[in-house]
């Protein structure tokens, strides 16, 4: 996977493996631009997999932000076409509580129309029927056209995508430095996060999508964004709760929202400022996670008995509007900067605010600036072509009519992989086992995640594949996942420490949500992997991250 | 229904009383809700492994008088402690389960991750070294089955490698096993081990030979004699090197395999086991325990003069911890377990869990107490008792059999 | 948060697994058949999948016995059996076929075949008539059918037995089940001797329906709900006259304590013990000394007892061997616990035939090897498949306990011996 070219000068260098980054580098190099996209970790190992994995319809926003919901709305259609293997369609409630008062639902339903959102008012009885999860007290329901998605499919298919059409890209490495001509950006000085290896890559224009490491990054090159960092929690319940989001429809405020994604539900967020330095540190206080509990009951009653399988915590980058040094009034939206015209350094472009839902129009937006920057006059088609695994396939008919044919772990791989399923080299009994049983993840599916999908580690395999995502956390699979990436990468005392770390990765999440159940499998974890196998400690970190 | 005693869970530490109970002619029954944590064995009991970052390898009783007062090392004394576990290995024996191991020095075990750990007694035909330098210029054929997943022989060849021996890697098939690989999750030890008998175990004795020429010994994860030891000897027989077993990731087949020893050996004495009830609550007389009643039995409680308990800690349900708070589930036993579950963990995975500490709290005697009362007839033993990390001190089998064979020893002396 | 957290129950009983692997061990099917995913998969991984989407729903669920032994060994108490059946009523494509029908409605096929018994075991015993079943309806023609008894268990206590039943000092309601009634009256028969010596009344209960664990392992629910309510109901009125309700068959009383409410959803938690194994009750009787009794001096026999899987989840083996093992002349032999392979219907069906006689082997070895004279069980089916698979005879322990009384002194013992005994 060194596909990277140190001699040559790109026409884009794109920073930062989340969404809006692997979208950008997608988009630079469908309109034919050479392009390389640097993350210093893993993909979507900042706040885009940190999030709820909601497909907004914008309804959140229509009261409050008009311009923002009709957005969504027109990034959720699109979304649905192009990534339709990431989306899934549940539709989402807004329900009214007897606590919050009908007058917020009144207003919303017109808010919604306006801004072009599908927004069905419906008798409260027919919404418990529609989703029996849903809080028996509720006294009106709106049916918006929400869905969920899977925030680490969208970005490996970004990425994908980017290569297919002749993109670079770098993991683990991060952005120590910038190479300057004078005011003219021309290239970012790398360090490796795997050996420490220092390097130089050269690019005509460098695109900073680094989310809130985007202030940082900004720093290097020498300008100043006033972000701030906003902690949002959010807790992952044993399975799925609930088939249709459920926002509360009221003011957005705390764990508002429960979200069915994949085989759970998620439950957030809550709202923290906090200061730079934990950024890459984030924990879920015991504050957060009642707050959490004791409202996501109220949403769905049944989370007062589902099992809570981790907490963790993305951060919001809140970006001060220019005209206001105080800091104080955040933009709204997103926020695309061309610091040639802003701080006279050209050849450097900072994309920041906006969401997930609006990853591909942020992408846009910056590869607009930098085209026009390069000279270069080329269409967006982001919105119309389809991402890898979302194309439209020819057995698509014929897969659908006989999917109750395939084997479970098949069915599963099918929900991740989309139309590229295929490549999963399936059929053999011994690729066929089961590494993650909860997940339902085969021999053969991490197989190609490991060849063909970037994976270093067994956290990279669980962002590509599950593993280790469900209800045991790892305890069933890890080791059977470190002799897998041994048998690729060829080097034990790597794999030993990659599950060292992994280990100690899940309990991270876990701790803050350490009672009934999930104690009982921490401590057999433990017993297994400290005590039957003998993992003792955790390695020196060079390669990961720790946030919850 | 009346028994002499009855013991409140069917893991390691249950049977052990309930065998040496029943052995001094006491009508002895053992509630056993679900199976235990002996599923997860690693075919060593573990004596005291460490202390602090220190790895103990000589003479680990001498460190008893430098635990805390309420370890149950402590509250026994070294002399007694040896004295007990003496006892532990002829035990095993008469069940049919034999090790090796000794008081006085710890030797060295193989995990299935292939790391050298400090054990007391180790099964028989499983890997054991008193030194890691014996490894020095030995040749190892580490030998899997094709396609099972919880055992990694480049993990073992790395281990032993790093303490100077030479390995080869294999993974074999046979016939046999074509049917068990076409589920995609049952391909497990306990499932192998159904399969490995008879001409199955002749046909992997020759794989084995073929995979291991020019190395001094073989290596093989434990996926054989659940049920017996039969099909290991045949193994051993026919193999043209030592073959040593290393325990797998669960379910353990030499936990099985022990688990069902102990407890055949138990009803073989004339005891009774009842498997898949819980105790809901336990009916006193004064400062004794009268009766207990089960989920199974309902309104026709079980009556003793004297009782044990030994449900383990959380694994075991001995110990259920709700949001707030940490409880005792069956007879609601006083407790060391703060409240505030923030106590409960340290954030690093690897430290010493304040969790793990947590348990019933005795008398010098294991007699546990309800509401500061002690209950007289009643003795807590195993996992369930506070003052110790079993994980962090490699004790957690020396302590539940010690404490196991202390309160059938008071129960059986008080007669 | 007081409310919040405390447990995880009913519905989502299956999160409580923490993924031991345990239950593995225990299932019998994934020893023989590498067909069905294991208790783990089928159960607790599986249902979370069916929740995200039913597609995911496993047509080899039904490969599952319905035992419950991996319940019994689960560390963790989740219900891994009722998972399974449950999924397989809810998600399974298809209406039953019509053989399925046939072997689920027990109380129907018996009702027409007791009306000519004798034909009907002629003609079941024809290998061309198995031969004929085997083909056109799968029901495997190496299988023994029980035969039919040609007075059904319910004419004969009409007749002989109901009307001095309530001169005895107390009363308990008899659940016979289909196997009584249409096969076997004489455990019925047994039963009611023995009660009765021991100074119990036995009452029928109103309108008795099949207990439903054919139906239900067939997955003829609407059926098996509707003779739930109609059990449940008749059951109420006996508790509500002071009845405790006793059954022969651990399979027909598990059904009525546990799959009622966990697998049909019919509530039963207000009656649920007061129903029983007719073991438990007359143990209980001699325990608390409420009952004598007296055993003949000539008795003399080697029994090996076998425990019924729904047994060993009762947890009841205790009450029948405790009352083997107080007759002077029984050599008690204990069997391990062991499926025998059949499964209620399970193992007539032609492709599970195979599988069910090797689940079954060991424990038909070691009866084979006990050398007793029978072997004592608390389950009907098991005793089909131990018969036919060993040559054994099987008697239910209170048949056992019928033959080693001495009917007529515990009845003087228990100050019965006035009222007429029944013939």
């Amino acid at each position: 996977m060194k596909n990277v070219n140190a001699r040559k000068e790109y026409d884009v260098i794109v920073i930062g493996g989340g969404a809006t980054g692997a979208g950008t580098a997608r988009d630079c190099a469908m309109r034919g631009l050479s392009t390389i996209l640097i993350e210093r970790l893993d993909f979507t190992a900042g706040a885009s997999g940190r999030n709820h994995g909601l497909l907004h319809s914008g309804a959140r926003y229509a009261h409050t932000d008009p311009e923002s919901a009709a957005e969504c709305i027109r990034e959720n259609i699109i979304l649905k076409r192009v990534a339709r293997h990431c989306v899934e369609e549940t539709r989402g409630l807004f329900v009214t509580l007897p606590e919050d008062g009908l007058d917020y639902q009144n207003a919303f339903v017109d808010d919604c129309r306006r801004a072009g959102i599908d927004a069905e008012l419906l008798e409260p009885a027919e919404a418990i029927r529609l989703e029996p999860a849903v809080n028996p007290d509720i006294i009106g329901a709106v049916k918006v056209p929400d869905g969920s998605i899977d925030p680490f499919r969208l970005v490996t298919a970004n990425v994908l995508a980017a290569q297919l059409n002749g993109a670079d890209v770098l993991t683990y490495h991060e952005v120590t430095g910038f190479v300057k001509d004078g005011t003219r950006i021309c290239g970012v000085e790398l360090k490796s996060r795997r050996n420490g290896e220092r390097s130089t890559v050269y690019g005509k224009v460098v695109i900073n999508a680094c989310g809130i490491w985007g202030h940082h990054v900004a720093e290097l090159a020498g300008v100043k964004i006033a972000m701030y960092p906003a902690k949002g929690s959010l807790l992952i319940f044993g399975h799925r709760v609930n088939h249709m989001v459920l926002n509360r429809c009221r003011k957005p405020g705390d764990a508002d929202i429960l979200v069915p994604g994949d085989t759970i539900s998620v439950i957030g967020t809550t709202s923290t400022r906090i200061p730079f330095d934990e950024i890459d540190r984030m924990e879920v206080t015991t504050g957060e996670v009642d707050l959490l509990l004791r409202e996501g009951v109220k949403l769905s009653p049944m989370l007062a008995w589902t099992r809570v399988l981790r907490a963790y915590a993305g951060v919001r980058p809140l970006v001060a509007s220019d005209h206001d040094p105080s800091g104080r009034s955040i933009s709204r939206g997103i926020v695309c900067l061309d610091h040639e015209t802003r701080d006279g350094l050209s050849g450097f472009i900072t994309i920041t605010g906006g969401k997930l839902m609006t990853y591909r129009l942020m992408a846009q937006d910056a590869t607009d600036m930098a085209c026009r920057k390069l000279g270069v006059d080329r269409p967006c088609r982001t919105a119309e072509v389809p991402l890898p695994g979302s194309e439209p396939d020819a057995r698509d008919e014929e897969r659908k009519a006989h999917i109750i044919e395939l084997s479970t772990e098949m069915k599963a791989a099918e929900g991740r992989h989309g139309s590229w399923t295929g490549k999963i080299a399936a059929g053999n009994d011994a690729d066929d086992a089961l590494v993650c049983e909860c997940e339902q993840v085969s021999v053969a599916e991490c197989n190609y995640a490991i060849e063909e999908l970037h994976v270093n580690n067994l956290i990279n395999l669980r962002r590509r594949t599950r593993l280790g995502m469900g209800t045991c956390q790892g305890e069933l699979c890890a080791c059977r996942g470190a002799g897998i990436l041994e048998r690729h990468h060829k080097c034990t005392k790597r794999a030993l420490d990659d599950l060292a770390s992994f280990m100690a990765e899940r309990w991270h999440g876990m701790y803050p949500v350490c009672w009934g159940e999930t104690l009982v499998e921490a401590q057999f974890t433990s017993w297994l992997y400290q005590g039957v196998c003998g993992l003792e400690k955790e390695p020196p970190r060079h390669e990961e991250e720790m946030n919850s | 229904m009346k028994y002499d005693t009855i013991i409140i869970g069917g893991g390691l530490s249950g049977l052990v009383s309930g065998i040496c109970c029943q052995k001094s002619g006491r009508k002895t029954a053992i509630i056993s809700a679900g199976q235990s944590a002996l599923h997860f064995w690693s075919g060593s009991f573990e004596l005291l492994c460490r202390k602090g970052d220190r790895e103990v390898i000589d003479r680990p009783l001498s460190l008893v008088d430098s635990l805390s007062g309420q370890h149950p090392y402590r509250k026994l004394g070294a002399e007694r402690t040896a004295a007990l576990l003496s006892r532990v290995a002829p035990l095993l024996a008469e069940a049919g389960i034999n090790v090796a191991g000794s008081l006085e020095r710890n030797h060295y075990r193989l995990t299935p991750l292939g790391f050298l750990k400090p054990a007391w007694l180790t099964l028989d035909d499983y890997f054991m070294l008193s030194d890691p330098e014996e490894l020095k210029g030995k040749r190892y054929a580490i030998v899997n089955i094709l396609s099972y997943l919880d055992f990694y022989p480049r993990f073992q060849a790395y281990g032993l490698g790093e303490h100077g021996a030479r390995t080869v890697t294999a993974d074999v098939n046979i016939p046999e096993l074509d049917i068990l690989r076409k589920s995609t999750t049952e391909m497990r030890a306990t499932n192998i081990s159904r399969f490995l008998t008879d001409a199955a175990v002749d046909r992997l004795a020759k794989a084995v030979n073929d995979a291991s020429k020019g190395t001094d010994a073989v290596i093989m994860p434990a996926v054989l004699g659940m049920f017996s030891d039969g099909p290991v000897r045949r193994l051993r027989s026919q193999v043209e090197r030592p073959v040593y077993f290393v325990a797998t990731t669960p379910a353990s087949v030499p936990g099985v395999r022990c688990q069902l020893a102990l407890r055949d050996y138990f009803i073989r004495l004339g005891g009774t086991f009842m498997p898949g009830d819980t105790v809901v609550k336990g009916e006193r007389e004064r400062h004794r325990l009268r009766r207990v009643f089960t989920t199974n039995f309902g309104d026709m409680p079980l009556e003793a003069d004297s009782f044990v308990i030994s449900t383990g800690s959380f694994f075991g349900h001995g110990l259920v911890a709700t949001l707030e708070s940490i409880h005792e589930p069956a007879l609601g036993l006083d407790l060391y377990a703060p409240e505030g579950r923030e106590k409960w963990y340290d954030k690093d995975f690897y430290a010493a869990q304040p969790y793990m500490g947590y348990g019933v709290t005795t008398d010098a005697g294991f007699r546990p107490a309800i509401k500061g009362e002690t209950i007289e007839n009643l003795y807590a033993t195993g996992a369930l008792l506070a003052g110790f990390n079993a994980l962090k001190e490699g004790s957690g089998a020396g302590i539940t059999l010690a404490t196991a064979l202390h309160a059938a020893d008071k129960i059986t002396s008080a007669l | 948060m007081m409310t919040l957290q405390q447990q995880n129950i009913s519905d989502n009983n299956f999160e409580s697994c923490i993924k031991c692997t345990i239950c593995t061990v225990y299932c019998p099917v994934t020893a023989v058949n590498p067909d069905y995913p294991g208790p783990k998969q089928a159960g607790p991984d599986g249902e979370r999948y069916r929740l995200k989407k039913p597609v995911f729903y496993d047509e080899a669920l039904k490969y599952c016995l319905n035992c419950k032994r991996c319940e019994v060994a689960c560390p963790n108490n989740v219900k891994i059996g009722d998972i399974i059946q449950s999924a397989r009523i809810k998600y399974a494509k298809g209406k039953p076929s019509l053989r399925d029908t046939m072997l689920a409605n027990t109380d129907f096929m018996g009702n027409m075949a007791t009306r000519m018994a004798p034909l009907v075991n002629f003609t079941l015993g024809l290998r061309p008539v198995k031969y004929l079943l085997d083909r056109t309806m799968k029901i495997d023609d190496r299988r023994t059918f029980p035969r039919y008894a040609s007075q059904r268990f319910e004419s004969w206590f009409g007749r002989h037995a109901a009307a001095s039943q309530d001169s005895y000092p107390h009363t308990v309601s008899y659940f016979h089940g289909c196997y009584v009634n249409y096969n076997y009256p004489q455990l019925g028969k047994d039963l009611v001797k023995v009660l009765n010596a021991l100074g119990v009344g036995v009452h029928l209960l109103d309108g008795e329906k099949c207990c439903g664990v054919a139906k239900i392992a067939n997955r003829c629910v609407d059926e098996a709900t509707r003779d739930a309510h109609t059990n449940m109901k008749a059951i109420r009125e006996a508790t509500a006259r002071g009845d405790e309700t006793v059954a022969t068959s651990s399979t027909c009383c598990f059904t009525l304590r546990d799959e009622y409410p966990h697998v049909l959803r019919v509530d039963n938690h207000d009656v649920r013990d007061h129903i029983m194994l007719a073991t438990r009750l007359i143990y209980r009787l001699i325990d608390e000394g409420k009952a004598k009794v007296a055993f003949r001096p000539d008795y003399r026999k080697r029994v090996a007892y076998h425990v019924p899987c729904h047994m060993e989840k009762l947890g009841w083996t205790i009450y029948s061997t405790s009352l083997l093992k107080m007759i002077p002349g029984l050599e008690f032999i204990p069997l391990d616990s062991h499926c025998c392979g059949i499964a209620g219907t399970y193992g007539f069906k032609k492709e599970y035939y195979d599988y069910s006689q090797a689940i079954g082997e060991p424990l038909f070895r070691q009866i084979r090897e006990s050398g007793c004279d029978f072997v004592a069980c608390d389950c009907e089916t098991c005793k089909w498949q131990i018969e036919m698979s060993t040559g054994v005879p099987v008697e239910n322990p209170v048949s056992v306990l019928a033959a080693a009384l001495d009917i007529a002194k515990t009845r003087e013992l228990n100050g019965v011996a006035a009222i007429p005994a029944v013939e």
